[in-house]
């Protein structure tokens, strides 16, 4: 009896700490979206308020940021760039992963840690040499020059979570496939693929949301506007010098964040499967 | 999961058609790089009016217009420069010629254009004379301006204060407009939104200072010299006092403090009266010129030239410059705050009708920042020692020293 | 079964990646080391002549490299730990309880996959001295006597990206950390409470050791992160005042891209990929050490 109550207290303050954090998480993004829906001139109204009067509700900034053809073009830029990344790093990462995965030997293992070692150095790190390659590769300024680099930097993280995968799948089924006869090709993408594409996927997610939001590469090597993706695009707009339309900023923020927060909510097993496959095995 | 895969290759092939859509090329295309604002009435007279205009005119020429914040526009071209990927045209501030010059990336213009003379002769010849380094004409001469003093006009009177007019009542004013407001808010007599030479220098010359020997050769001397070090010292001890604020990050930006009645007063250019027109329409206020010290009222004079790359495709290039210099352009431009070059804008109604009188007086006396290659990384110096200074890590005159003699090398 | 064709077909697959890898990782590592060996400037970019150790000595003699290297290890000391023991702690109730729980991962969740720009910028907002939080501080709860300004100063400027890199890490700990739990075995809780431990005793005995490979991979991943800090402090402080709230990377890109000291930029990165070399090998020995 004693115990049941016991336990009962301590399911409440579980859920009670769990709803206070969450609302102490949220209260940024909140504020991001009620700031978003006041009009300019109410930003330095006093005492400042959590959320716009109801009166003063407003949709002029998402009005002005869906009237400018940029917001489009940036929209475009950013997915494209994204999606062929992806594509890219799940065809050329899952080869990868099934060569290192099936085919163990003294060499792949090598190459297997050397491509880990790698990961340690943080990618700006390396950017002032990147950038000396893309200007001799005649990469900067174009939007799909950014595809090369944003590949290179997911491959290292796409490899080794889906080369896990292949590993994990059953012996049986490979012998079988080898002892029909079928060669190497059509073993990965008959039967390695298929069986790995959970991993996938899971790794394609982590690869969208890297190439959606990335920042510094994007801002040193992109100049036209027309070839902006979104983040640039944001910041841009909170630059110009000593007058910030917070309510701009906000509204193109927020549509920003609904594609991305749209993937996530139908993807959410994925997104946590594979996270959790990475940090229990490592 | 094939339905994901699907999925992806329809977005692949919207994207690979849409993309080979805009790759369709056709006529010259000439890169233009400036830091008009993106929302700013220049920007929008640039993308809508002048440029469209320019098109129509030269329908082998297009334009593909890029907007840069200030300080990026000016390090994007510095790596531009090594990867290839200039542009053909920039609007670049009249402070950095000299650096881009020496890098040897902009074509002299007097050199290559047969027509040059002719295109000078339309534009100011004090405005052309801000693209002459070392005997060769580097770009056109595009706007000019100076800054002057903006006051809420509401403020002051509910202060008892008139407007300053030395540099003595300045400081007392700023110390008397200063404190709290109705609602308990701290409000502060003067905005300065950053601490770089732009903003100091007319408070330095303005008290009787320099930052440099006549000859440009020297900072030792001069940049430490107690007149200097004087002006240096009443700016910072009004900002510890908490009477002048406004460069740093968690500040009110200067528009919109001045619109609401934070900051009383300000040093400002000529495109400020759009700004607050569009923004605070309601905010009533007075310009009038820099308060006047031992060194007399002097600001600091600003402007912008038009520049050719030598990557550039020169023909179409120089169109576009004499366009952007022309009467037609320079009209468009005035209209939102840009004080013209061209002599048949300057006759313009526009320009009669818009008032540039107090900024035309402001220009007469200003100074123009050292005209020196490495003007920029002096400029980054002086940021950094001001700032020093203002947070009261450091006295002035050992800052200004350390400065001085870091600036000596720079100009070696 | 490894005949001819399937060793070529074993390479084709390789290649592709081979090639990325060598090219746009390998490469740009090696020449950043030789960068780093050279003087590279704006003005030298076509010549670039060996300097030997110049640009390390300029580095370590820089007493901006010091103080950014000092901001760069304290965000890295305080986000990290913070970060994980948040995550934890959340991760620890979220096992505990049966309702909600897909609920309240998805919005702890939403941090993470917000970017860096949005978030940066959401933080400044509420940050600016005259923002939300100090009205708040000042004249709801009247803990402050004023305003505190969060973005004007070293400490407070880094403490404002500090708390955003908490802010947006511990979704990423909860995920992790809950999976790890959930591979406890179970029995061994039952042992423990037959030995008779406390629920404490149980986190301590049991929990912990359970998934020490995740705390190590935790620990390695978010000290990378840590050092690779960027958009925060650049969109928050723009590392004002005077380059004192700048990080290692920060710093870099400004010298690199605004002054256009390559060199210094090269040889700066190399420091810092070798003290996070160190720092992994370095945790990854203490928890080996823990093991025996």
């Amino acid at each position: 009896m004693k115990n049941r109550n016991m336990s009962a207290v301590r399911n409440f303050i579980r859920y009670m700490l769990l709803a206070f954090g969450t609302i102490v998480f949220t209260l940024p993004m909140i504020y991001m979206i009620s700031t978003s829906l006041r009009p300019n001139g109410a930003l330095y109204e006093y005492p400042p308020r959590f959320f716009p009067r109801i009166e003063a509700l407003t949709l002029e900034n998402y009005d002005y940021i869906l009237s400018q053809s940029k917001f489009y073009l940036n929209f475009l830029n950013s997915a494209a760039v994204s999606v062929i990344t992806i594509v890219l790093a799940a065809a050329i990462g899952s080869a990868m992963a099934f060569v290192l995965g099936r085919f163990k030997s003294g060499a792949s293992s090598l190459l297997f840690g050397f491509i880990i070692i790698t990961m340690i150095i943080p990618g700006t790190t390396m950017i002032v040499p990147q950038f000396e390659l893309a200007t001799k590769l005649n990469l900067v300024n174009k939007l799909f020059g950014l595809i090369p680099f944003y590949v290179s930097w997911v491959i290292p993280f796409s490899t080794f979570m889906i080369k896990g995968f292949m590993e994990n799948i059953p012996n049986e089924i490979m012998e079988a496939s080898w002892i029909d006869g079928a060669d190497v090709l059509t073993v990965y993408a008959r039967i390695a693929l298929p069986l790995a594409s959970p991993a996938i996927a899971s790794v394609s997610i982590f690869n969208f949301l890297t190439a959606w939001e990335e920042y510094p590469w994007a801002n040193t090597v992109i100049n036209d506007n027309s070839r902006r993706t979104l983040p640039i695009a944001i910041a841009g707009f909170f630059g110009q010098h000593q007058f910030t339309q917070w309510g701009y900023v906000f509204a193109m923020s927020v549509l920003t964040l609904i594609p991305v927060v749209l993937i996530f909510v139908f993807c959410q097993k994925f997104f946590v499967e594979g996270l959790a496959a990475g940090g229990v095995k490592g | 999961m094939s339905r994901i895969w699907k999925r992806f290759a329809l977005i692949l092939a919207l994207v690979l058609v849409l993309t080979a859509g805009a790759g369709l090329a056709e006529p010259v295309t000439i890169n233009f790089w400036h830091h008009y604002s993106a929302q700013s009435a220049e920007n929008e007279t640039l993308m809508n009016v002048l440029i469209p205009a320019f098109e129509a005119e030269n329908p082998d020429i297009r334009i593909n217009a890029v907007s840069h914040e200030w300080a990026e526009l000016h390090d994007k071209i510095l790596v531009s420069a090594n990867s290839g990927a200039l542009p053909d045209v920039a609007r670049c501030d009249i402070a950095w010629l000299p650096e881009f010059q020496k890098m040897g990336i902009l074509v002299a213009l007097d050199e290559t254009m047969p027509d040059f003379e002719e295109v000078s002769e339309r534009l100011l010849p004090s405005a052309m004379s801000t693209s002459r380094i070392g005997g060769h004409v580097y770009a056109l001469a595009l706007n000019t301006n100076s800054k002057i003093v903006f006051y809420n006009t509401a403020m002051l009177e509910a202060a008892g204060v008139s407007v300053p007019a030395t540099l003595e009542e300045w400081a007392e004013t700023v110390r008397r407009l200063s404190g709290e407001n109705a609602n308990g808010q701290q409000i502060w007599g003067w905005n300065e939104p950053a601490l770089a030479g732009w903003n100091i220098c007319p408070f330095i010359w303005s008290f009787g200072g320099t930052l440099l020997s006549d000859d440009q050769t020297k900072a030792t001397g001069y940049l430490n010299s107690p007149e200097t070090v004087k002006a240096v010292e009443t700016f910072a001890k009004l900002v510890k006092d908490g009477c002048i604020t406004g460069f740093n990050s968690g500040d009110i930006p200067m528009t919109d403090g001045f619109g609401t009645g934070r900051y009383a007063m300000m040093l400002e250019g000529p495109w400020k009266s759009a700004e607050l027109a569009g923004a605070y329409p309601d905010v009533a206020y007075g310009t009038a010129l820099m308060p006047a010290g031992t060194g007399g009222s002097i600001s600091v004079l600003g402007g912008e030239d038009i520049a050719m790359f030598h990557t550039a495709n020169q023909a179409a290039a120089w169109k576009f410059m004499q366009f952007m210099t022309g009467e037609f352009a320079e009209t468009e431009m005035a209209r939102c705050g840009q004080i013209p070059v061209n002599r048949a804008a300057l006759e313009s109604d526009v320009v009669k009708d818009a008032d540039y009188a107090p900024f035309i007086a402001a220009i007469e006396t200003a100074k123009a920042r050292p005209t020196v290659a490495a003007w920029s990384e002096m400029d980054n110096g002086l940021q950094n020692a001001m700032t020093a200074i203002v947070s009261g890590e450091i006295s002035a005159q050992s800052a200004l020293d350390e400065l001085a003699s870091q600036w000596d090398e720079l100009l070696k | 079964m490894l005949n001819r064709t399937n060793r070529l077909q074993i390479l084709g697959l390789l290649m592709p990646g081979l090639t990325v890898f060598l090219m746009f990782t390998v490469y740009p590592i090696v020449r950043l080391f030789w960068m780093s060996l050279c003087d590279m400037s704006f003005s030298s970019m076509l010549s670039q002549p060996f300097a030997g150790l110049m640009n390390y000595r300029e580095v370590f003699a820089d007493r901006t490299f010091w103080t950014v290297f000092v901001n760069s290890i304290v965000y890295t000391l305080v986000t990290v730990p913070g970060q994980m023991v948040l995550g934890l702690f959340v991760a620890v109730l979220l096992n505990g309880i049966r309702h909600f729980s897909v609920t309240f991962r998805v919005i702890n969740y939403l941090p993470v996959i917000t970017s860096w720009v949005i978030a940066s910028l959401v933080f400044r907002y509420i940050f600016n001295t005259e923002g939300l939080l100090n009205y708040f501080l000042w004249k709801v709860l009247h803990v402050t006597g004023g305003n505190i300004r969060w973005l004007d100063t070293r400490w407070s400027g880094l403490a404002v990206a500090m708390i955003l890199g908490i802010w947006k890490g511990i979704g990423w700990n909860m995920v992790i950390f809950l999976a790890a739990l959930q591979q406890v075995p179970q029995d061994l809780y039952e042992a423990a409470d037959i030995d008779g431990c406390g629920s404490f005793g149980k986190f301590l005995h049991v929990t912990l050791p359970g998934i020490r490979g995740t705390i190590l991979f935790a620990l390695i991943e978010l000290t990378i992160g840590g050092f690779n800090v960027f958009t925060s402090i650049k969109m928050i402080t723009g590392g004002k005042p005077a380059h004192h709230t700048d990080t290692l990377l920060t710093w870099m890109y400004y010298k690199a891209f605004s002054t256009g000291r390559f060199g210094y930029a090269a040889a700066l990165s190399f420091v810092m990929a070798l003290t996070l070399g160190f720092m992994a090998v370095g945790q990854f020995r203490m928890m080996r050490l823990r093991d025996s």
